[in-house]
Formats: C-alpha cells, structure tokens, sequence
C-alpha cells in the first residue's frame, strides 16, 4: 500500500540525529516486504521487513550481497513493484506524476535508440504532454550539466557508454524530481567512467539538492556518495545495518585514502561478509 | 580489389559464367527450344513480346504493391493487437493460423468464385499470401521490447497506449522489416498465383498463355522478369529500412 499520508513520520522525526537542521523525511518504508510466487510454488522472500526513512536532499545508497533484494526496494519506490507487506510512503506531492515525482536511472542507459539525446532528455515529457520551449531549454541546461552540450542532436548509438549514462541522467532530471531513483547506475562503466560519472553525481548533487536512493555493488562508491548507507543481508533481504557517513565534504577521489573512510568501508565490508581475519592464507 | 568491388564483381561474373555454360551447353547438345530454352532463345522470346512486356510488368507491379500494402495494412495492426492483448490473442490466433494454413493455389479459384475477375479479387490472395509473416515479426518484436525500456516507460507515466506506440513499435520496427523483405518476396508469388486464376493480363497471365501455346521461350522470360522483380522488391525494402530507420541497423551489433 502506498499511503497518502506519513503514518510514522513523527516517529521518525525523534529518529533524526541533532544538529542537522530541517530534515524532513521523503521516503519511508515501514516493515515493507516483497514476496514472489515462483513457478516451483515455493515463494521467495525477497525482501522481508524493510524499514527505512530517507530524508529530503539527502543521498542514501543500499548496499548488500546479490540477491539481497535492493533493487526490489527501488523497484517499489519507482512503483514498479507493490509490496506484499508493510507500507511505503512517499513525500513531496499528491499525485505521483512521471518523472516530476520519482525519476529513475537505470544500470543501462536505456536511451531509446531511434531519438536523438535531446529527444531521450525530452522523452518523460512527451510521455504527458507536448514539450514547451521552456523544456526545450531545460534539456540544453541538464544537457550541459552533465557535459553533453554538443551532443544533443547525436544518436545514442553515436556516444560512448559513458555519454549515455550522463544522458539519462540528464533525462531523469527534466521534470525536477523530488526523488532520483539509481540502480547501480555506473555498474555497467569502466573503473575510470565510473570514477568520473561518481564525482559527477556528487557535483550534480551540490547543484540540485535532490534526494538521491543509490543501488550499488560498490562499498567504496557508497561511502565515498551517501550520507548514509543501509546495508542489506540476502535471502531474506532485510536491513542489516545503517551507516552514517561522517566523511567531510565535499568529498572527491582523495577521500577514500583518510581514515575514517577506510573505517566506514570496513564496517561496511564486515556487516556482509563478516570478519575475515582467520581465514587461512590471507592476512588481515 | 576493394570489398564494395568485390561484392558486385564476385557474384556477377559467376552469374555470367553461369549463363555462358548454359548456351554452349545447349548449343553443344542441341537440346529443344520447347524442353530447356537456351538464354538467347529466352531473350529472344521476350523480345516477341514488345511493347507489351512493360504494360504486363507493370500490371503485375500494380498488383504486387497493392496488395503488399493492404498485407501491410492488416498484419502490422494484427500483430500489434495480438501483442499486447492477450485475451484478443488468444481468441484470433488459431484462426489466423488456421486461415495462413490454407493453401493459396487451391482456394485462389473459389475467391474468383466468389469475388469476381477483377482487382479485388487479386488483392484478397496477395494479402492473404503474404501478410503472415509481416504480423507474425511485427508481435515478435513488441514482444522483444527490452524490459528496462518498458519500466522507462511506466516510471515516467505512460499510458497502456502511451507504452505502445512511444517504446513497443519503434523498438519492433527491425522486425517489422524482417516481416517486410519476407511478405515482398511472398507477395511476388501470391501476384502470380492471382493472375494465374483470373487475369487477362500481367505476368503470370503471360507464363499461363505462352505456355499453352508452346512459347516456353517468351513464358521463361516472364518468369525472369517475375524473379528480377522479387529481387528489386527486397532490396527495395532493405532501402527503406536503412533510409528511415537507419538506427536499428546501427544498433545491432556486429552489422
């Protein structure tokens, strides 16, 4: 059930570490659950228990095992998925909308090949109405933002992997979103794209001051992007552990040598794997 | 030589020896203008003919195009509809199957029967010959659409319809033309068929009204123009395809 109305956002307003002013939340799971029926009859939980609040402008990266169900979680705030338990709510608006609402980037780029990368930006437009000039403008800026200025009239066939993440990035930003939805948007990058694409999102991040929920496989990408990253254990996925990052910003690549982000990152490693440091032939 | 080069130079010097060893052959061996024309004896044929070679070419084009657009006009729509409508799919495909089933030749003369000696009736047995395919690759490939383009889709708001026409039809539209340059070629041969069973002129009228009269030469040149035909049509076709939809050709890997 998506509720209309925050049904535990007192509660978690409590929840809220002090110090850090007007944090209103804008996502939140309450004991949420996904579960499948599969052809063998048996169900698979794929996500059992889930509670979560994610406040405004904030980014929070969900990391865990394989098949720990995290992209299920982002499938039900994208509203591609129902949950089977719990509720989800949803902040910011009445009606959910397209992309004004919830945006989403997927790990592929997903651009529709036969429009052009200005026509991919415009496409959660065309999707409800006719574009404007307005968005017209709007796309060249997100377009630029993202260093794709001159690429506008080009075929996605024409640009590199990279170029087409940027794209539909830009695209998942057209209609303003409150939320912007990321499965593992640069898992599919090379190491050095990747790398780029990250700091990137951090610089996009500064500018726009979206709430950001970022899938990833990546225990450095998610301590080096979130404010907070939710750790997740497989088979039932459920939430395991929720790591404030108190890493300074802004943060850049030479953040992941201090201190404190190693520490973070093995806390993080850790709650997945366990400690590791009697395993046999490997130092600690 | 370069690749473009050897492309035309390759096939057509094998076609030409081809033809070169035919007429000695049937030089040497003498064999019957009425068994097995030689290709002089085919060119000469269709010389005989004149001017009324290009009005019956023509003819056979009118009926092939036209009824390549009407196939067009009910397979592209039908495999849309069975694509995304499951309970529509599942009442009208047995049928359609049923009615691809038939064979052409034989139920050809029952639809003069019925519909008449003129151009409706011709029409009526190119489509049914040929719009099979062009509906079976149009529901193929909606159905193909890669799942992340469908959530694209729903994420940013789309309707059932919305779905269809912004992110199902064009990502269907490289196999569409797989329907296409199949159906045209089909199309050829349902023209001749009709034109068997009910034409004055065209074609496959020729190949029937030469043959009765022993001109084998003159009917084997119809029948190389028909083949000539079918040829142009695909490559027409593939022109298409690559001239509007240039980008789903791009997009596949390794062409």
């Amino acid at each position: 059930m998506i509720h209309a109305t925050p049904a535990r956002a007192a509660h978690s307003e409590a929840e809220m570490p002090s110090g850090e002013p007007r944090r209103e939340p804008i996502i939140e799971l309450a004991h949420a659950g996904v579960i499948f029926a599969t052809s063998k009859g048996d169900p698979l939980v794929a996500v059992e228990d889930m509670s979560l609040t994610i406040y405004r402008e904030e980014i929070v990266s969900l990391v865990g095992p394989s098949g720990c169900g995290k992209s299920t979680v982002l499938r039900m705030l994208a509203g591609l998925q129902q949950p089977t338990s719990g509720d989800i709510w949803i902040g910011g608006g009445k009606t959910r909308r397209g992309f004004s609402e919830v945006a989403i980037v997927f790990q592929r780029p997903t651009l529709l090949p036969w429009l052009s990368v200005m026509d991919n930006v415009l496409y959660p437009v065309k999707v409800l109405q006719r574009p404007t000039k307005a968005h017209r403008s709007r796309a060249m800026e997100l377009l630029e933002l993202v260093g794709l200025q001159d690429m506008a009239e080009r075929m996605p066939h024409e640009l590199s992997g990279g170029m087409q993440q940027r794209a539909s990035i830009a695209r998942s930003l057209i209609l303003d979103p409150k939320i912007l939805l990321m499965d593992e948007p640069f898992g599919a990058l090379d190491a050095l794209t990747r790398e780029d694409l990250q700091l990137d999102l951090l610089d996009i991040h500064a500018e726009t001051r979206k709430t950001i929920l970022l899938v990833t496989h990546s225990i450095n990408e998610a301590v080096l992007l979130s404010d907070r990253v939710a750790v997740m254990s497989a088979r039932p996925g459920r939430m395991q552990d929720l790591v404030e990052i108190d890493v300074p910003k802004p943060r850049g690549a030479e953040s992941a040598a201090r201190p404190d982000f190693l520490a973070l990152s093995q806390r993080i490693r850790d709650d997945i794997f366990g400690p590791r440091t009697g395993r046999k032939g490997r130092r600690a | 030589m370069s690749p473009a080069l050897r492309k035309i130079v390759l096939p057509v010097g094998t076609f030409l020896s081809f033809l070169l060893g035919w007429q000695l052959l049937s030089e040497a061996l003498d064999v019957p203008v009425y068994l097995l024309p030689s290709p002089l004896d085919i060119y000469e044929g269709g010389g005989k003919l004149g001017p009324a070679i290009l009005s019956n070419t023509l003819e056979t084009l009118k009926t092939i195009l036209l009824g390549f657009v009407c196939a067009c006009a009910v397979g592209i729509p039908l495999g849309v509809v069975v694509s995304v409508n499951r309970t529509i799919s599942e009442m009208i495909y047995p049928l359609i199957v049923f009615l691809n089933a038939i064979p052409i030749i034989a139920i050809a003369p029952i639809l003069v029967v019925i519909f008449g000696t003129d151009m409706t009736t011709r029409l009526i047995i190119v489509t049914l010959t040929c719009f099979f395919p062009i509906m079976v690759n149009t529901a193929a490939g909606m159905m193909d659409t890669p799942k992340e383009m469908l959530d694209l889709a729903r994420v940013a708001g789309a309707s059932r319809m919305g779905e269809i026409l912004s992110v199902r039809l064009p990502s269907a539209i490289p196999f569409i033309f797989s329907g296409l340059r199949i159906g045209v070629t089909v199309a050829v041969v349902g023209a001749v068929v009709a034109e068997f069973v009910n034409a004055n002129k065209g074609l496959g009228f020729l190949v029937t009204s030469s043959t009765a009269q022993f001109a084998i030469p003159t009917a084997t040149a119809c029948v190389v123009i028909l083949a000539v035909i079918s040829v142009v049509l695909y490559e027409a076709v593939n022109w298409a395809h690559r001239a509007f939809f240039g980008w789903s050709i791009k997009t596949k890997a390794g062409e």
